[in-house]
């Protein structure tokens, strides 16, 4: 896990470092005194996992009763958004400085962006974790966090992408599974072409090895696209590096499963991502045998759509090493006037971040803690899935933090797209990707 | 040829230029006459001018700005300058443009050929069918769009299902550049324009009947009474409705969003995509602000085209 996000610790320090040059040091913000608020603290968060009357709020709105009675005077409002709409929601409330004052966000993810901390809409939070709690958390995770030497939230859960293997279907073609999960490209691709068959004899491919989706802001293939070295930008971001021969031949690799090797359906690096989910998942379904997904997948493998599955690293190709792409989710404070207000949302921000609420969402929510108290206390140890792919987290690399990274995340994954229905070579498409980066980076 | 005196105005010139002075002369007079009338707008104005002109207002002059949340910086002409070399408002407005070119007439002459049909129909069948055609229109573009994307589905699409009757193959609708746009343009094609439907129905019940009849002892048949008398008395309902469907065509997003999120590629990416993706993936409020402006001016210019071409002459 320490390993963990070391290239983008690298790049936040080289963007940090240049934001400070531009901009210069900021005016240090009076801390305030949070037992001196008496006011409403509005919070906005999405559905987590369910409770007996399938309500997916319950977890925060206990806390937030349990904070309301020993903080008397204060109110604090919960905002049900449903996920698939916090990134817009909370850029239409930003444009109209109607944010609440607590979001939960992927720092590095669509709904924040960096432009946003230099410009003052997330408040840091140096003010409120002295260095004793900080060093509870993994380091990398509050890397995702920290811009500009500052930390701009409270990181609480660490994801990352597996390849997640319907058991059964290994069971119908004959195929082993991987030993401990590891695997390299051909491997993987042998599995693929022995769990491609035709399940009632009609001359028709029912069921096919492998499938994923290429999307704007979706990752689940990418790790693919590492597999023999390189990543998207240089170092100091400041060249677009996906058009290199290593990166080019992984993105052709994995059309290829399609477009030459046939063990993939039509519908690879397409954008439908519940339908690839079911086609894996769904017990109606079942006709892919592989897919690559985060780690919420696991829960709802587990529960919504009980699955006999197995986790695995990506299959590695010339770099030896498997890699995988991770995430980290926390909650963060928007921009406050009022000091003392300020002082009392940080307040409540660390107690739903203690490491028992983190250990509590592990269990149920099929996250990692950011805490290190939290893993310590083992939130896996009946969970062999969860334990596996928790393993995974040395293999972890994050996405460059540049300021205009969805800009160029759309640039390329737009020219996936057209890689995989066979329109362009991956190389004909990263030279095409590689114009409209430039422009975007320079 | 009789001549008219130098400085007299033609009569229909003074007419046309009374209008357009009295009421600037007595404006006020005039309000305080009809202020029944003016407190009965007044709701619709006050909600009108919080919700589409004062955004639009805003827009506009974000259109000239650099946007920050804590204090936007006027930049000038800059964004319409990046407006126009940028290559994905070009395939935007392609896209869009294609989009209107086929979906707008097809549409309204659909309608029309529609509303003819429904016309010649009893009473209770009117009902029926003005019911049927008219309701796609109060139902969600969102939930039509879900619809039809499993209809274009790979696996399990209803298309694909057909096209196997004919031993066809499964056809990638909206995974292939080539297909995707259209497969959009296909569905909007298939949505039956309600609003049409009702309006040319409701114009064709106001056609005199004593035409007809006159067009019919001159030996008319159906087909001449339907060029030479409904076609044309319907001119001013079909310059309303084509300049509602192209204003409406122009802003296609719903089907974008849900169906294609743009790709693949750009290959179905319309200029309210980019707006949107320009200002709430981007946060560029400024970029999109002038996107508008340009959607907007592109939008008048081709309303007015259509009115020039399509307007009901005395």
């Amino acid at each position: 896990m320490k390993k963990m996000f070391k290239k983008s610790a690298i790049a936040a320090a080289s963007l940090g470092l240049a934001a400070s040059i531009l901009a210069g040091c900021g005016d240090k913000k009076e801390a305030g005194n949070a037992d001196e608020f008496k006011g409403k603290i509005t919070i906005w968060d999405g559905p987590r996992w369910p409770d007996e009357e399938e309500n997916k709020f319950h977890w925060l709105e206990a806390k937030i009763k349990e904070y309301e009675e020993a903080h008397e005077g204060i109110e604090i409002e919960l905002v049900q958004v449903p996920w698939a709409e916090m990134g817009d929601k909370l850029g239409v409330a930003i444009a109209g400085k109607g944010w609440p004052d607590i979001a939960p966000v992927d720092i590095s993810g669509s709904a924040i962006s960096i432009d946003h901390i230099e410009q003052g809409v997330i408040e840091s939070m140096d003010d409120y974790l002295d260095k004793k709690e900080k060093e509870d958390f993994y380091e990398n995770a509050l890397d995702a966090y920290t811009y500009d030497g500052k930390l701009y939230g409270i990181p609480n859960s660490i994801t990352l992408h597996s390849m997640l293997l319907n058991l059964d279907l290994f069971e119908e073609a004959g195929v082993e599974p991987p030993k401990d999960g590891n695997w390299t490209y051909d491997e993987f691709l042998q599995a693929a072409e022995k769990l491609t068959f035709d399940r009632d004899g009609d001359g028709k491919i029912d069921v096919y090895g492998f499938s994923t989706y290429i999307m704007p802001g979706y990752y689940e293939a990418w790790p693919f696209f590492y597999k023999n070295g390189g990543s998207p930008l240089n170092e100091d971001m400041t060249e677009f590096t996906f058009d290199s021969p290593e990166i080019v031949q992984s993105i052709q690799d994995l059309a290829d499963l399609k477009l030459k090797h046939k063990v993939a359906p039509e519908t690879l690096g397409g954008n439908d991502v519940g339908g690839t989910f079911q086609a894996w998942a769904n017990e109606e379904q079942r006709t892919v045998a592989m897919e690559p997904w985060a780690t919420w997948a696991i829960g709802a493998a587990q529960g919504a759509y009980p699955t006999n599955f197995a986790v695995a690293n990506y299959p590695t190709g010339d770099s030896k090493d498997p890699v995988t792409i991770g995430g980290v989710g926390g909650w963060v404070m928007m921009h406050q006037d009022d000091a003392n207000k300020r002082a009392a949302v940080a307040d409540f921000m660390k107690f739903i971040s203690t490491a028992d609420e983190q250990y509590h969402m592990a269990q149920h929510y099929g996250i990692f803690p950011a805490r290190v108290s939290a893993a310590e206390m083992d939130p896996f140890k009946d969970n062999p899935e969860m334990t596996r792919a928790m393993e995974m987290s040395d293999q972890v690399v994050m996405l460059p933090r540049h300021p205009e990274w969805r800009k160029i995340d759309e640039a390329i994954q737009n020219e996936l797209q057209l890689v995989f229905n066979g329109e362009k070579t991956a190389e004909q498409a990263m030279a095409d990707a590689k114009k409209a980066v430039d422009k975007i980076i320079k | 040829m009789t001549q008219m005196p130098m400085g007299a105005v033609p009569k229909k010139k003074e007419e046309k230029m009374k209008l357009f002075r009295k009421p600037n002369k007595n404006l006020f007079r005039q309000m305080k006459k009809n202020y029944s009338a003016y407190l009965f707008l007044l709701p619709k104005l006050i909600l009108f001018t919080l919700f589409v002109a004062i955004p639009v207002v805003w827009a506009f002059i974000l259109s000239f700005q650099k946007y920050k949340v804590f204090g936007s910086e006027f930049i000038g002409l800059e964004n319409y300058i990046e407006v126009f070399q940028s290559e994905a408002f070009w395939i935007a407005l392609k896209n869009t443009l294609l989009f209107t070119v086929v979906t707008v007439p097809f549409g309204v002459i659909s309608a029309l050929v529609l509303s003819v049909l429904i016309f010649e129909l009893g009473k209770l069948s009117q009902s029926i069918f003005r019911s049927a055609f008219y309701l796609p229109t109060v139902t969600s573009m969102v939930i039509i769009a879900m619809v039809w994307r499993w209809m274009y589905n790979y696996d399990f699409g209803l298309f694909n299902y057909v096209l196997g009757w004919f031993g066809v193959g499964p056809v990638n609708w909206l995974g292939q550049s080539s297909t995707a746009l259209w497969a959009l343009i296909i569905m909007q094609c298939l949505i039956p324009f309600g609003v049409g439907i009702i309006m040319y129905l409701a114009s064709m019940g106001s056609i005199s009947q004593s035409l007809y009849e006159a067009a019919r002892m001159d030996g008319a048949g159906k087909f001449k009474q339907w060029i030479h008398i409904t076609i044309p008395l319907l001119k001013p309902t079909t310059l309303y409705l084509v300049l509602l469907s192209t204003i409406g065509s122009f802003q296609v997003f719903t089907q974008i969003i849900m169906m294609t999120g743009g790709g693949p590629g750009s290959a179905t990416e319309t200029l309210v995509h980019l707006i949107y993706k320009t200002g709430f993936r981007d946060f560029d409020f400024g970029l999109a602000g002038a996107q508008s402006v340009v959607l907007f001016a592109i939008i008048l210019i081709f309303s007015i085209i259509q009115f020039r071409v399509l307007r009901h002459d005395e």
